[in-house]
């Protein structure tokens, strides 16, 4: 009696120690994801996010009719396969899924995907995505598993759009919860392999697997923690010390270094859809004349800034498509690319043949990418032909509001998009889009040419557009354009079926702890 | 003056830092309804976002809406999220204030035995050393030294974690290891700048007329440093109580760097996020502290010499 006694005792005080000196060995063990996010979001709302990081957790919490996998293909998520897509291009046949539930147990139907959708194309309820699906006209109910999108133009990069900038929330979900409840605490909500456990703004955000999810055999962590790691070199250090388990962004000076530490890995992936480029305003001086615009584009020298200053996590293109892109025009790239004496000549032609001063508007602090070393590298390079750059260390919603309105001159800016090849063209170069007024550009022979790529699926139909597109737009260079972000991830041995994202966001679904 | 009168200071100080405050804060260019919203927010919704939260209403205004509001104890709701401002203060104040006591206590505790050494043994190996690390204190920026003690005992020596916030309820020894860096960080450089002060002050002190007497007396050389230490502690309470309203300050930086969910990182995302209403109820709450500290600084002035309540 008295041994169980003691032992009970000893055991006891075993806990308590164990308790006091390590409660993370006195919980049960459990499969926890631990990442590390260089960004805070301020909103898990699949209307309103905008943070690409954040998206790591609210992707896993809402899906949508189909995705694009890590390599950049749409493929089926909710819906049971690609659509059906009628001769005109104007109608989109989605067949869904039958064996889908929703995290608060309501079942999954085509009455749910037009809820969300009429949700989010409603003006009154202020999605930040609603612009760039606004060429949907109607969506209409065929039967419990079948929806259908009916557009007011032929329009091919829906299909791109859908998952990282919508989500579908069961019906009558927006009236019983209210929009905060989405923005802060979407539990039940969603579809996704994670439910959502805790947000704590500024520290961390918490998922918990979801036991009902319709893809068997995923996820197979019971939890997600998304730790908010502002300072690069803490990230690092939190992977090293096996405090986070993969950490996004990692600084870009200290990759190689990484790469050679025994236990992890780092991986990186051409963005095809992370545009880095100086968006000039064609009705400021001095970018009013095409050839100044080229004679700054000519003078760029991008593999250099793309060595030097970002260690490889630039992927330099004069032109709007990575060079790893199946669509990459590189006969219209040469055309822009560095080249100092073309440069010159293109500024003896110009209005400013002896030059001229321009200010550059560069988000600090950053957005997505550092950029402003770049920006002393650039203005180095532009008073090699005269032309004298003076930088401008701007907050990001400045630099927006400026850039929006159309009152800047010149900024220098990563713009993060899906992997559709059009997706710049549209919202900078066509007219009335969300930064038409950065360029205040506009060409009928480029609009005519995007709205006949829109009636088209086929790469070989599409490509001898796309590289027409790249064409008119470094004849008539209305930005200048430096390159695709190459996005790096680094995590340690134990996580296993991890790749980067061509999207920048961090996909967790398939994650396994070895 | 009066305990009702510096009471009575303060409390006016106090509404006029929130009028400057106020002032500033909406000077800032950018709307927080282009934040909010987002790039393509139409003039129409940007007008509506400025409607539903007041902030179409003349300052004057919006300003006797707010200060009463925080009479009441109500901060407001977030113009971010809509949620209220009050929960949130509450939530991440507790942590900064933690971390601001410890390094607080943490400097008294290196700095005052370290001021009283080099006092005593004046340009011995001792003095140098403080000298030392009172030069390496004001030298090295928080930011740096963070990373610095991250680098050396999170990554190499594994003592330490590199960053994140224990709750006490996940265990004391680990909440314990989650701050001891943090502290260290905010609290070296007021080691350096307390230091110092007791060095001189007290060095002043030890030359005093009435320690000569009392060594002539044959009193002992601890009891005439108690003496005076009396005395010359009193401009290092001055300076302590200072430097413990600026650690507000520094833990800006401290949370940032260690990953710390609490009021001053609140405040570094409110300033960028444009939550007018979150930075004015986190900053007046810092220079609430601030205050506090001061008034307490002058009761301790008046503890230790009962002059100055005659």
């Amino acid at each position: 009696m008295s041994i169980l006694r003691r032992s009970l005792l000893a055991a006891g005080g075993a806990s308590l120690g164990l308790h006091l000196l390590r409660p993370d060995l006195a919980v049960a063990a459990d499969r926890t994801l631990m990442i590390a996010l260089p960004n805070n979001p301020t909103t898990m709302d699949p209307l309103q996010n905008s943070n690409h990081d954040g998206m790591a957790i609210s992707n896993a919490i809402f899906e949508n009719l189909l995705e694009v996998d890590l390599d950049g293909n749409v493929v089926p998520s909710l819906a049971c396969a690609l659509p059906t897509i009628s001769d005109d291009q104007l109608t989109m046949i989605f067949d869904l899924r039958d064996d889908v539930q929703f995290q608060n147990g309501a079942k999954f139907s085509a009455e749910d995907v037009k809820y969300s959708y009429d949700y989010m194309l409603d003006s009154k309820n202020r999605s930040i995505r609603r612009y760039i699906f606004d060429r949907i006209d109607s969506i209409s109910v065929e039967s419990p598993t079948q929806v259908v999108f009916h557009l007011k133009a032929p329009f091919r990069p829906f299909l791109q759009y859908q998952t990282k900038f919508m989500g579908i929330f069961p019906k009558g979900s927006r009236e019983q919860h209210g929009d905060a409840y989405f923005a802060n605490t979407p539990i039940g909500v969603g579809t996704g392999p994670g439910i959502f456990v805790d947000w704590t703004p500024n520290d961390q955000m918490e998922i918990k697997r979801n036991p009902t999810y319709w893809r068997k055999g995923v996820p197979v962590w019971d939890r997600v923690i998304a730790k908010i790691v502002p300072e690069e070199s803490v990230r690092v250090a939190y992977l090293s010390t096996g405090q986070a388990q993969i950490i996004s962004a990692p600084p870009p000076h200290q990759l190689a270094e990484l790469a050679k530490t025994p236990g992890v890995t780092v991986g990186r992936k051409t963005a095809l859809g992370g545009l880095w480029f100086m968006q000039t305003n064609n009705l400021r001086k001095p970018f009013d004349d095409v050839n100044f615009r080229k004679a700054v584009s000519c003078a760029i020298d991008r593999k250099k800034l793309a060595e030097d200053v970002f260690y490889g996590t630039i992927s330099p293109s004069a032109v709007p498509a990575a060079r790893e892109a199946p669509w990459f025009n590189a006969e219209a790239e040469a055309t822009i690319s560095y080249d100092l004496d073309r440069a010159k000549a293109y500024l003896a032609k110009s209005k400013y043949p002896t030059g001229a001063e321009f200010s550059l508007q560069v988000p600090n602090p950053p957005y997505l990418i550092d950029t402003r070393d770049a920006a002393v590298v650039i203005q180095s390079m532009l008073a090699a032909i005269g032309i004298k750059m003076n930088i401008r260390s701007q907050e990001m919603p400045q630099v927006l509001a400026s850039m929006t309105a159309g009152n800047h001159v010149a900024t220098l800016l990563p713009l993060m998009a899906p992997s559709d090849p059009t997706f710049h063209v549209q919202i900078c170069y066509l007219p009335d889009q969300q930064q038409s007024k950065s360029s205040n550009y506009s060409n009928p022979v480029l609009t005519n040419a995007v709205a006949e790529s829109y009636r088209h699926t086929e790469m070989k139909d599409l490509l001898p557009i796309y590289h027409k597109i790249q064409a008119i737009l470094a004849e008539d260079c209305p930005h200048v354009w430096l390159g695709y972000v190459v996005v790096a991830n680094a995590w340690r041995e134990e996580v296993k079926n991890f790749a980067v994202n061509t999207g920048l966001t961090i996909w967790t679904r398939d994650v396994a702890l070895g | 003056m009066s305990w009702l009168g510096r009471l009575a200071s303060s409390a006016v100080m106090l509404v006029l830092v929130s009028v400057v405050l106020f002032g500033l804060v909406h000077a800032i260019p950018v709307s927080p309804a282009l934040v909010v919203l987002g790039p393509d927010a139409s003039a129409d919704d940007i007008a509506q976002f400025d409607h539903e939260h007041g902030l179409d209403l003349p300052l004057a205004t919006q300003y006797t809406s707010w200060v009463g509001g925080m009479l009441r104890g109500d901060f407001g709701t977030s113009l971010q999220d809509d949620t209220p401002i009050g929960p949130r203060i509450a939530r991440t104040f507790p942590i900064t204030l933690e971390l601001v006591v410890l390094g607080f206590l943490f400097a008294l505790a290196v700095a005052i035995p370290l001021g009283i050494a080099s006092a005593l043994w004046e340009d011995s190996w001792i003095d140098h050393i403080a000298r030392l690390v009172a030069v390496i204190g004001v030298s090295v920026p928080a930011f740096w030294l963070g990373l610095l003690l991250i680098s050396w005992f999170a990554v190499d020596l594994r003592w330490l974690p590199p960053g994140g916030f224990v709750q006490w309820r996940e265990g004391v020894w680990p909440h314990l290891r989650s701050m001891l860096l943090p502290t260290v960080t905010v609290g070296f450089y007021y080691v350096a700048i307390i230091s110092r002060m007791t060095r001189s002050s007290l060095g002043e002190a030890m030359a005093q007329d009435y320690v000569r007497t009392a060594r002539a007396l044959g009193l002992g050389r601890s009891r005439i440093l108690v003496y005076a230490l009396k005395n010359a502690l009193t401009p290092v309470v001055t300076v302590a109580a200072m430097s413990f309203g600026y650690m507000f300050g520094w833990a800006l930086i401290v949370e940032q760097v260690f990953n710390i969910a609490g009021m001053s990182r609140a405040l570094l995302t409110a300033i960028f996020q444009r939550d007018y209403l979150m930075v004015q109820g986190i900053v007046l709450v810092i220079t609430a502290m601030f205050l506090l500290a001061n008034v307490t600084a002058d009761w301790l002035y008046r503890v230790l010499n009962p002059r100055l309540s005659a």
